[in-house]
């Protein structure tokens, strides 16, 4: 019955995750934040810290972050915190905070203004920058 | 359908009576026609009745009504409700937190091995030695103000710890295009003294070009200023620009470690005034941290382009000027202008990075005329997954009149060649391996020197 479960499971998950990995995502904004899909890989990378004279705010999400960066950034993780690494040492910049999940980036997405972030799942009414 | 077939039964018996009334016998026969109009009533109250049975069979076929708005909200924030736990279990471990302030860093340990012997440098370093531990922290101020303050605890040629406040900026940010910063800073002339400098993990190579290492380890130009600095970047038609402009307090030179075993090699080759005073090659650069008598200030800009049509590409000029003065007796002062291009090429496999600059330097106090010197190197490594093997050439002509180089430890002349090889650990640890081969010159009879080196490093970055 266990062995039976756990295989259930397993096929589950064989099936689940190669749908994960196809899932859409979209880059959300706060109202204030007017910018391009193409500024998006800039933000991400530390080129862009203003829109206009709004103070952008860019923000990861650690539950999909590995699929942003290869789908938007065209990078990986470890790549990813090189640049970082990089350019605070060069220009004194932080890296963007690591939210825990969609609702932790969209509540925080909600209530700061210039922030911007990306979730997984259809926000519905929020601030779509680009969907990839 | 249903009414069709209730009109259909109508018009049936409709003509049907009018055949009867038409008929002459009918017409005295009144009771069969009431008989007809009594069943044509039954008829009708039949079809009604089965009317009302088939709409009550399409009903019950018709599909079971919505679920309640109520039901439905609930099952969207079960859903939502899943997605969130199984987030949580992935995001939480890579989550990071906003308060506080983040200290990196770098630092490094390795083994060395020169064969360097000659009357003015001695014999080269052996064994193993600790490089340089940096810890930098970048405090930002709401929105615009930023900082950054590093600290390096390095071992000096004795083998003692030498802490130094390796930068301590504090800027405001008005755009991306305008930062404008304020202390101390790495110089930003090229690209490698603001890519890397102490960042041993970052750079691909264990070692720096000789030319550009650090004021008190070999380096000829000034790699800190204490003074103002602007810089920004901006998108243009798809290409990235880029500027800095600095004004800082210019750089003295620091003779108080007399090399007249140099002098006496090679006075022909150096300005009389320098071979005189005894000084020449004993000198390094000072940046004025707190300030200095002179009131003289160095300025210098940096001005580059990324293309946008290759990727990874960043091409650059750049200037640096100033009066420097030397604390010797004679306090020569020299007019330095550095002029200088530079080319880098970071893509996920390739690394070529080559700087040149060009010096015209003109003597204020001795009138010994303007001498021209020039130094460059151009590096290229290739990165297959987590081995880098690179290899850089390296040459400085510089000009033994010219008091600016004669009275600096290591302005002489010199070519080197490189060869290494890089091994990525993990993304924050690197062990390298570097082979080097290097030809000095400018040190006069019997002090020229070839030697060779072998030095390993394990770099990390936090």
């Amino acid at each position: 019955m266990r062995n039976a479960k756990l295989a259930r499971s397993a096929v589950l998950g064989l099936i689940l995750a190669p749908l994960a990995a196809i899932a859409d995502g979209y880059v959300i904004a706060h109202s204030s934040v007017n910018v391009a899909p193409g500024d998006v890989r800039e933000i991400y990378v530390g080129n862009m810290q203003f829109a206009g004279s709004v103070k952008l705010v860019p923000v990861d999400n650690g539950a999909v972050q590995g699929d942003f960066l290869s789908k938007v950034i065209k990078t990986d993780p470890d790549r990813y915190a090189t640049i970082w690494a990089k350019k605070g040492f060069r220009d004194g910049l932080n890296p963007p905070p690591v939210k825990s999940g969609d609702a932790e980036v969209m509540d925080f997405v909600k209530r700061t203004p210039g922030a911007i972030g990306y979730v997984s799942t259809n926000p519905g009414g929020a601030n779509i920058i680009v969907k990839y | 359908m249903l009414n069709i077939e209730k009109k259909a039964v109508a018009k049936a018996v409709g003509m049907l009576a009018c055949a009867l009334l038409a008929s002459p016998a009918a017409a005295d026969d009144a009771a069969r026609i009431k008989e007809l109009e009594r069943k044509l009533e039954r008829s009708m109250q039949l079809i009604e009745n089965l009317s009302a049975k088939v709409s009550e069979l399409e009903k019950a076929k018709a599909p079971a009504p919505a679920a309640s708005p109520a039901a439905a909200d609930q099952q969207a924030r079960v859903e939502a409700l899943e997605r969130q736990v199984a987030q949580l279990g992935s995001g939480i471990s890579r989550r990071s937190f906003d308060d506080g302030i983040p200290v990196h860093g770098f630092a490094d340990v390795g083994l060395a091995h020169s064969g360097e012997h000659n009357p003015i440098f001695g014999k080269g370093r052996k064994g193993f030695n600790v490089g340089s531990f940096d810890l930098y922290l970048t405090p930002q101020f709401g929105d615009r103000v930023r900082s950054l303050i590093e600290l390096v605890f390095e071992v000096d040629h004795d083998g003692d710890i030498a802490t130094d406040l390796e930068r301590l900026q504090i800027g405001y940010a008005f755009s991306d295009a305008a930062v404008a910063w304020g202390g101390r800073f790495h110089t930003p002339y090229g690209y490698w003294n603001t890519a890397f400098h102490h960042g041993a993990q970052i750079q691909t190579s264990l070692s720096r070009p000789r030319f550009l290492e650090f004021e008190d380890k070999g380096g000829i130009l000034p790699a800190h200023t204490t003074g103002a600095w602007l810089t920004g970047a901006l998108p243009l038609a798809g290409n990235r620009f880029g500027y800095d402009v600095y004004v800082g307090n210019s750089s003295s030179l620091r003779v108080e470690n007399t090399a007249t075993t140099l002098s006496a090699n090679n006075a022909a080759a150096f300005n009389s005034q320098v071979s005189a005073g005894g000084y020449a090659g004993g000198g390094a650069l000072n940046m004025k941290m707190a300030g200095g008598d002179s009131g003289s200030y160095m300025t210098g800009f940096n001005a580059w382009i990324e293309p946008r049509a290759i990727d990874g590409l960043r091409l650059g000029v750049h200037g640096l000027g100033g009066s420097i003065t030397d604390d010797s007796a004679d306090r020569n002062r020299t007019r330095l202008a550095a002029l200088g291009a530079y080319g880098v090429f970071a893509s996920e496999r390739w690394e070529v990075l080559g700087e040149f600059y060009r010096f015209n330097n003109r003597d204020l106090s001795g009138g010994s005329g303007s001498h021209r010197s020039w130094a460059g190197y151009l590096q290229a490594g290739y990165n297959s997954g987590r081995w880098t093997p690179y290899v850089r050439g390296e040459r400085a002509s510089l000009e033994q009149k010219d008091n600016y180089f004669a009275v600096q430890e290591f302005g002489r002349s010199y070519r080197r060649f490189v060869a290494g090889l890089r091994y990525d650990l993990d993304p924050k640890a690197a062990l390298k391996l570097e082979l080097s081969r290097t030809s000095q010159e400018d040190l006069g009879l019997g002090g020229d020197d070839r030697y060779g080196a072998a030095q390993l490093q394990y770099s990390i970055r936090f």
